[in-house]
């Protein structure tokens, strides 16, 4: 019994036909091909299917596609402007945060969450917002060098 | 077959197709915990009703005696709300302290009361706020203090048909002074083993009122009020704090599972006990900013 849902995803208008109760994470993987978006855990806890919805950072493997039409979904795809990649994304290749990299989708994206709402992240707030990420690799260290260094960057082009 | 999801836009019509449907629907809040329900087949409803778009129940409300809480409001916005962190520290911080940081901009209250884990934290912090559940169904609406909404394991005292509306709590006395202690023993985003929450009040150092919930350690959150009596008229001293962690420890039937055994969560009972006390009476604990605007 599929319907039809049109979903904002990276500034684009999708129509999809999908099961009302199929997953947030299977539709943008395998209808939209969205291959940043991953299943770590599909329980909540590891943070690698993390989407942005309406800014808000979420568990794509906790979202029924009926919840989400209308509101703006960002995956990682979303985040380059003119080419250019965001400036998390750039601290994460300067900081070599990363080994495998199949978690670093997701801790991108909650980390400019957080610059989003916390231009000035302190300690508590980086843990805030990064804790919830696993990295199988280890990377942790260099993950919040980089985090670090964006919001480093942030603060001085905004001053 | 996968079922049909219906979106209401009022409480009204919420309250229409709950009726009509009957068992065979589901209410569908922030989802975190039903899309596990529903993908390890241990649900399989006719319908979900999504609560997303009622706007009935979307809204804080700040009023002349208490506060109003929506049933969709998010967890992170509770813990993150400057006048709830003001008025209600031990609210924020339980809230705060959810499972990770995508858990609590999705999770609802509503939804965290509904699904009445035994290991959930913000139900521990609402019972030291005597908090009033505010439920609903065709016929009409009632209040439910919430030390009696928990009946048990995933039990609540809400009826079929009926949903949660909203959460009143009355603002505590002006200097109040809260703490919530969650212990964890498997990772850091993991549910509690133990979780205690505390209110007192004091003047000139002693105590006129004191309220400590246990929870995630037992079935359901409990307050022991012959216990918490025993602070009364007296300064909160280490052999005072002592009697009522111990009194704790002794009194509450204790679970065991994967974060402790029953006897292991007695001892951390009366060691958290102890340090939210500790919190409370030395000066650490944060402050409410009591009533009115
Ligand atoms: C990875 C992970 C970690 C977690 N860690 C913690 C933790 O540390 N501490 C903690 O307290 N919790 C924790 N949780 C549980 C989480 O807080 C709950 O899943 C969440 O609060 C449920 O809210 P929801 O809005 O997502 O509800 P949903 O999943 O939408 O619904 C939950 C239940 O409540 C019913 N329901 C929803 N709204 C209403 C309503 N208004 N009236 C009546 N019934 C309703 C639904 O039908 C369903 O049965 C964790 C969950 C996950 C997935
Ligand atoms: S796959 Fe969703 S949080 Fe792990
Ligand atoms: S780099 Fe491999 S999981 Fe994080």
């Amino acid at each position: 019994m599929k319907q039809t849902f049109e979903l904002r995803v990276n500034g684009r208008v999708h129509r999809i036909e999908a099961a009302p109760d199929r997953r947030l994470l299977e539709v943008l993987r395998e209808d939209l091909g969205l291959g940043s978006v991953r299943e770590g855990c599909g329980i909540g806890m590891c943070g690698a299917c993390t989407v942005l919805l309406g800014g808000r950072p979420v568990s794509s493997c906790l979202l029924l596609v009926s919840q989400v039409h209308h509101q703006e979904i960002v995956t990682v795809e979303g985040l380059e402007e003119n080419g250019a990649l965001h400036p998390v994304q750039r601290a994460f290749i300067e900081h070599f945060a990363f080994q495998c990299a199949y978690c670093t989708p997701g801790f991108v994206l909650s980390a400019v969450a957080m610059l989003e709402r916390e231009p000035d992240p302190d300690e508590q707030v980086l843990l805030e917002y990064l804790s919830g990420n696993l990295c199988r690799c280890g990377s942790y260290l260099n993950i919040l060098k980089a985090v670090r260094a964006a919001a480093q960057g942030r603060r001085l082009h905004s001053s | 077959m996968s079922p049909e999801v219906l979106h209401p836009a009022t409480l009204e019509e919420t309250l229409a197709v709950l009726e009509a449907y009957g068992e065979e629907a589901r209410l569908l809040a922030g989802g975190t915990a039903l899309v596990l329900l529903l993908r390890h087949g241990l649900i399989a409803p006719r319908a979900l009703i999504c609560l997303e778009e009622v706007s009935e129940l979307q809204s804080i409300q700040f009023n002349e005696d208490h506060v109003w809480i929506g049933a969709m409001i998010r967890l992170q916005t509770l813990a993150r709300s400057p006048r709830i962190r003001a008025l209600f520290p031990v609210l924020a911080m339980a809230c705060g302290e959810v499972g990770n940081i995508r858990i609590r901009y999705q999770a609802t209250l509503g939804g965290n009361l509904a699904e009445a884990d035994y290991a959930s934290d913000p139900p521990i912090a609402l019972i030291t706020l005597d908090a009033i559940v505010w439920v609903q169904k065709a016929e009409g609406k009632r209040a439910i203090p919430i030390a009696g909404f928990f009946q048990g394991l995933y039990t609540t005292a809400l009826e079929p048909c009926e949903l949660i509306v909203g959460i009143q709590i009355p603002y505590p006395p002006p200097g109040a002074r809260m703490a919530y202690l969650k212990f964890r023993t498997r990772s850091a985003e993991d549910r509690p083993c133990v979780g205690v929450a505390a209110l007192g009040v004091f003047e000139d150092g002693i105590c006129q009122d004191l309220r400590v919930a246990v929870g995630a350690a037992c079935e359901r959150p409990q307050r022991l009020p012959e216990v918490e009596q025993l602070a009364v008229g007296r300064s909160l001293d280490e052999r005072v704090i002592r009697l009522i962690a111990q009194g704790y420890a002794d009194q509450i039937e204790t679970l065991s599972d994967l974060r402790g055994s029953a006897d292991y969560r007695k001892r951390m009972i009366e060691v958290h006990v102890r340090r939210a006390l500790e919190e409370v009476c030395n000066g650490h604990g944060a402050i409410g900013a009591g009533a009115g605007r």
